[in-house]
């Protein structure tokens, strides 16, 4: 079945028509072409796919688009403004935490996720929190660094370059 | 598109939801969080023309307090029952339980009603639900009724809801006075995979004895498991004998087969050691 949804997709109302059977991930990369969402292992166990939904993280393969329409969602895109990094985005390029940097997106915004959820989370809490999402380089010593960076510059205590 | 075309149904209340699976019979499944149905679809292992979407219907995903017990809806996420702060605080075993599943993404969608009418026999939240004495509310032509978890499981993948039934909520009973539970998974592979194994333990004491005991499983036999016939150790000090009795009759009941995860040989072993080690925990955690 066809039907027309207006997503909010980074603070923007976006019109289109979809069909019943279309994925989140489909629909924003195919249809928007926000390119940060990115498929891998279509099942949710590997983070690739993730957006935020009203904050919280999710799997944009497995989620019908249509079951999304009364959410906020963010994408890697809707963090910075254009033309300034958010800070978990800082955090990741000074700490060197991206290789191939095709899961940067999900790990991104799944620390945001996890920092807005508990602004001083212990070790313990950030491997539990992005434990479900993989990184094939292996970056997993810098990510883990970023995390502690980001979380560093958002409480505005330490400055790092 | 990976999904083959179907129609989203989205009804506003039970009763439509019902009459929607009434008109289109075995053409219609319910849709709860879709991390299992939705996936199945996509792989093209499944496919239905029509899915019921349960998310439509309002108020199905309330966590309530009740007199006696907790009440949680069918559409609550797994998420929110790993951090509802009155979970933790009644049922802290089946908050762990729930918090342990494949990943934060994962448990932010699943819904818990999707878990047990999925009937899979190897996840974590029936074990402790069976311990806890959970029974779940049923809605169908013929209105509602109550199922006791116990009597829910009816084979790999069936359950005792009629075709045309919706799982509505799942009500927990606060735990006897003195009572404990413990939930220990076991993982072959990955930390976050399905477990080979899970143990849910429940002990009452009263001066040093045992009062009640259960004992359920997963991954144990093609269904959670609940074991029978532990009425005997009330009023028995907790000690090495009694827990080889309870073993011997754990070791009855299981039917474990082999899969990706171990073999039957392996099961059982692994089954008498965390069942083992479940009562332990219970007996010395309580001082």
């Amino acid at each position: 079945m066809n039907r027309e949804i207006t997503l909010r997709v980074n603070n923007r109302a976006e019109t289109i028509q979809i069909d019943d059977a279309e994925t989140l991930l489909e629909v924003l990369r195919d249809r928007l072409k926000l390119w940060s969402v990115r498929e891998s292992c279509g099942v949710g166990a590997c983070g690739s796919c993730t957006v935020l939904l009203d904050g919280h993280p999710v799997s944009s393969c497995f989620l019908l688009a249509a079951r999304a329409g009364s959410c906020e969602i963010t994408t890697l895109e809707g963090l910075g403004d254009g033309f300034k990094l958010d800070s978990i985005q800082e955090a990741f390029v000074e700490q060197r935490a991206l290789q191939c940097a095709y899961c940067t997106p999900g790990f991104v915004l799944s620390v945001k996720a996890l920092l807005d959820e508990t602004p001083n989370p212990t070790d313990e809490e950030i491997r539990e929190y992005l434990a479900g999402n993989l990184c094939r380089c292996a970056g997993y010593a810098d990510i883990l660094r970023a995390v502690r960076a980001a979380q560093e510059k958002r409480s505005g205590t330490v400055t790092r370059s | 598109m990976t999904i083959r075309s179907f129609d989203l149904l989205q009804p506003k209340s039970l009763q439509e939801a019902v009459q929607l699976l009434q008109k289109h019979r075995e053409e219609a499944r319910v849709l709860g969080g879709g991390t299992t149905l939705v996936i199945l679809m996509k792989q093209r292992a499944l496919h239905y023309p029509y899915l019921v979407d349960l998310q439509s219907i309002p108020g199905l995903d309330e966590i309530k307090r009740e007199a006696d017990g907790v009440r949680i809806g069918a559409l609550a996420t797994h998420r929110m029952v790993e951090t509802s702060p009155l979970i933790r605080q009644a049922f802290p075993a089946l908050a762990q339980a729930f918090g342990h599943i494949g990943n934060v993404r994962v448990r932010q969608t699943a819904s818990v009603g999707g878990n047990l009418a999925h009937a899979d026999y190897r996840l974590d939240p029936p074990p402790p639900l069976l311990a806890l004495g959970a029974e779940v509310t049923a809605f169908g032509p013929k209105g509602s009724r109550t199922i006791p978890l116990r009597n829910f499981f009816r084979g790999m993948y069936e359950t005792a809801l009629e075709p045309e039934e919706l799982l509505v909520d799942v009500k927990v009973p606060f735990m006897p006075a003195g009572g404990r539970s413990v939930y220990l998974r076991y993982t072959a592979l990955s930390a976050n995979d399905w477990p080979c194994l899970g143990v849910a333990g429940l002990l009452v004491k009263d001066h040093g004895r045992c009062k009640e005991l259960r004992l359920a499983l997963g991954g144990a036999a093609a269904t959670p498991l609940f074991i029978d016939g532990l009425e005997w150790t009330r009023d028995q000090v907790i000690d090495p004998a009694l827990v080889d009795r309870v073993l011997e009759i754990v070791e009855t009941q299981i039917s474990p087969f082999s899969d990706l995860r171990g073999s039957e040989w392996y099961k059982r072993r692994m089954a008498r050691l965390f069942v083992k080690k479940a009562v332990e925990q219970l007996n010395s955690d309580q001082q």
